[in-house]
């Protein structure tokens, strides 16, 4: 048996790692939190003031709208990419031609940098020179103007999120399908079960956790979203789409409010880790079970 | 451009050869940091451009000193440049100060006094550097002591914009006539700009053409729209320094003796929203270069356009379909404010620039001192003049390439010259991005239609008080 030193010492530049990037600055932030700190204002010096920061939130009717807006745009975006990915995954269990083609391009999205996402997702929105506004015009006669319709600039975002983090989806609920024992559908097919009830009573619950997995995934990523709508809407028109993590970026970058905008922080990193304590809660936690009469 | 930036790099070895009194001191000064590599970052503009492809090679080539210009969005550049020196790491030896900024800069002492370093240290003075070649509008980059704390390296005025192709034609100008009883000539005031807007919006639409009447920058979620309206629009209605009194207690309602909620600004407000109605559709998506694109591309009569840009839209064919059509004039003005601008109580636009600084954080000081010097140098402005439309030395105005290079232009640099007094940069408060930042909601959805202007203004002044007296400010 190895010692417990060797183990300790195999995992100590990990841990230097992590606890330099990782839990250091945590500390610090929850350290700004309780301080009122803005070096540009009269007295740039940090100055304790309790929980204040953290009750004025509560009260920052901006703050609380861009959570409402958050949670809408998580709940769509991520809704739609695991129903989406689904789909996409059961088509590429079956054999088609240009499936290998199909595939590689679907997979694409994934490998483009978030801020270019939006970039292009931008030239393709922008009234006059946007390919999507051009042909909604030409074909439905509708016009399009993200810059002056809220409803259209929060689908967008929605959109432009949908398609680029579906393909992972696809891909890890493809591996989920595939590493399915055939078994339990051969014996269900025997007996008389048609494709409903195969995939309510056997595919789903067989691929909960993967579907878990990825919905934990990819609701924390659009919980934090910024550069991808930063760039496609600047959190515009009003503040349609300035989701909380661009509310933040607002608030300790540009505004340069560091203690408020550090307990902002730590509130959504709470609300996050909530959020996914009553999913697992909900649906993967083991349920006690009855007890016989 | 590329090659253009080369053969300029080489002209320079050559010139350093060919002038050795030059040669010797950037060789002699820069062979004691020879190695050294200097970073600097600012944002991604023409001028900036030129620093990074022109500049920076030739000052290499004459001390053997290295610089690398990192050029990026204004967001990203303050961003780094801000984080950089409050956290002290010293990754920057240069960093582009906007005008704006450089109230806040200087009021955390972020940057190094230029001119007492330049006087402790008189063995890194170039012969050929001196403040006092500078234009006036170096008096931005100066403390209460006149010191200087950053190298002017762009400057230019918000300008209106017309095409004369449009406004010289018979046809058009008869049309105009019929239907308005006026002559069609640039406006001078803001009736008289609504009218012909109007006029070529209806104009577009009656001959199928994609054009309209005026550009505007009114993206509704980026600070680009709150810049247009309180550094261009408010102060023609006679509103100016976003409508605060410092004087009075950093006051910003009428009620506190401030005007951000008052009648002209409120007139102000409604004359931009009518234009941005009548502009073209991108113009809700329109940020700082985007309305330099729009009139670029021939879809705007008119408009107000920043001067970095207008070299190109008036002289660069690859770029612009407007070559040699464009006509420069100053901004349409209600009652008084000329008066106004012309006594010093006023002014009539926006005079935008930035300077390049050395901040106290740098590891490289005394080397970035000489490049510094090296671009604020009488000698290497007219071509930076030429290919990028700012003029920051005095004597620029007078070179030949210049001179030319304004006729081509219209007579740009002649109106910046003479008229450059009329415009102002923006007030010295070091709390713009704050303030901006606290009160763009509401003008953000004034934009959209949530909330009516006058409301919308109401309580973006009660806002503008409200974050002043968050920060200390007002008592």
């Amino acid at each position: 048996m190895r010692s417990n030193k060797t183990g300790w010492l195999m995992l100590a530049p990990t841990l230097a790692i992590l606890g330099t990037f990782g839990i250091l600055p945590f500390i610090y932030v929850v350290y700004v939190a309780f301080h009122r700190w803005n070096p540009f204002g009269a007295n740039p010096d940090m100055v304790y003031n309790g929980a204040k920061n953290f009750r004025r939130l509560v009260f920052d009717n901006e703050f609380l709208t861009a959570v409402l807006y958050t949670l809408e745009f998580a709940v769509f975006a991520v809704g739609s990419e695991v129903i989406l990915g689904y789909f996409l995954a059961q088509l590429l269990m079956r054999n088609f031609p240009g499936k290998a083609f199909f595939r590689t391009i679907h997979t694409l999205p994934l490998i483009v940098a978030p801020i270019v996402v939006g970039s292009v997702w931008r030239l393709m929105t922008t009234p006059s020179i946007g390919i999507i506004p051009f042909y909604l015009n030409n074909i439905f006669g509708y016009d399009m103007n993200m810059g002056r319709d809220p409803g259209t600039a929060f689908l967008m975002t929605v959109i432009m999120d949908i398609w680029h983090w579906t393909p992972l989806v696809t891909l890890t609920l493809l591996a989920a399908l595939l590493a399915l024992p055939r078994d339990p559908f051969e014996q269900a097919e025997i007996d008389g079960a048609n494709r409903r009830q195969i995939f309510w009573h056997i595919t789903l619950p067989m691929i909960k956790p993967a579907i878990l997995a990825t919905v934990f995934i990819r609701m924390m990523d659009a919980l934090r979203t910024v550069d991808e709508v930063w760039m496609l809407t600047g959190g515009g028109p009003g503040d349609a789409t300035r989701y909380v993590g661009l509310h933040i970026w607002k608030v300790v970058f540009p505004k340069t409010d560091y203690g408020y905008g550090s307990a902002i922080s730590i509130i959504v990193l709470y609300l996050t880790l909530m959020m996914c304590w009553v999913l697992y809660v909900a649906l993967v936690a083991p349920r006690p079970k009855k007890e016989a009469l | 451009m590329f090659m253009k930036s080369k053969i300029t790099a080489i002209a320079a070895v050559l010139m350093t050869t060919a002038f050795p009194a030059f040669a010797d001191f950037w060789s002699d000064a820069g062979a004691k940091y020879k190695g050294v590599v200097l970073h600097g970052v600012t944002e991604s503009s023409p001028p900036s451009v030129y620093i990074k492809d022109v500049l920076a090679p030739q000052f290499e080539a004459a001390t053997g000193i290295k610089v690398e210009i990192e050029t990026t969005s204004w967001d990203q550049m303050y961003d780094k440049a801000i984080k950089d020196m409050e956290a002290g790491t010293g990754l920057y030896d240069m960093v582009y100060i906007e005008q704006d900024i450089i109230y806040a800069y200087l009021s955390r002492n972020f940057l190094v006094d230029m001119t007492q370093t330049l006087t402790d240290k008189p063995e890194l003075k170039a012969p050929t550097y001196d403040d006092a070649n500078f234009t006036t509008f170096a008096n931005y980059f100066k403390n209460a002591d006149g010191h200087l704390f950053g190298v002017p390296m762009e400057a230019f005025i918000k300008l209106y914009l017309y095409r004369k192709d449009l406004f010289e034609n018979p046809d058009i100008m008869a049309a105009y006539k019929a239907k308005t009883g006026k002559d069609l000539m640039p406006a001078t005031t803001h009736e008289d700009y609504t009218a012909i807007a109007e006029f070529f919006t209806e104009y577009g639409k009656e001959k199928g053409m994609e054009l309209w009447g005026t550009t505007a920058q009114a993206h509704t979620g980026h600070a680009a729209s709150w810049y247009e309206y309180y550094e261009s629009i408010a102060p023609t209605f006679g509103v100016y320094n976003w409508g605060i009194d410092p004087a009075n207690n950093y006051a910003a309602s009428v009620a506190n003796g401030g005007r951000m909620n008052s009648d002209e600004a409120k007139a102000a407000m409604k004359y931009w929203l009518h234009l941005r109605d009548i502009a073209p559709p991108e113009s809700a998506q329109s940020t700082w270069t985007e309305t330099a694109t729009t009139f670029a591309a021939g879809r705007a009569a008119q408009g107000l356009i920043y001067g970095e840009n207008a070299a190109w839209i008036a002289s660069d064919a690859t770029k612009s379909k407007v070559v040699g059509q464009v006509g420069f004039a100053l901004p349409p003005l209600a009652d008084g404010v000329m008066a106004a601008a012309e006594a010093g109580t006023g002014y009539i636009g926006y005079y935008d620039g930035g300077a390049f600084g050395l901040p106290v954080t740098s590891k490289n000081q005394e080397a970035a001192l000489l490049f510094l010097q090296f671009i604020g140098q009488n000698e290497v402005q007219p071509d930076w003049a030429v290919a990028a439309p700012r003029i920051t030395n005095t004597a620029t105005y007078d070179d030949p390439k210049v001179v030319a290079m304004d006729a081509t232009l219209g007579g740009y640099y002649t109106m910046l010259k003479d008229q450059g007094k009329l415009f102002a940069g923006a007030p010295a408060y070091p709390f713009h991005a704050q303030v901006r930042e606290a009160t763009a909601p509401i003008f953000y959805q004034i934009l959209t239609g949530e909330i009516g202007p006058d409301e919308g203004l109401d309580a973006m002044a009660a806002k503008a008080e409200e974050e002043l007296t968050n920060l200390g400010y007002r008592q």
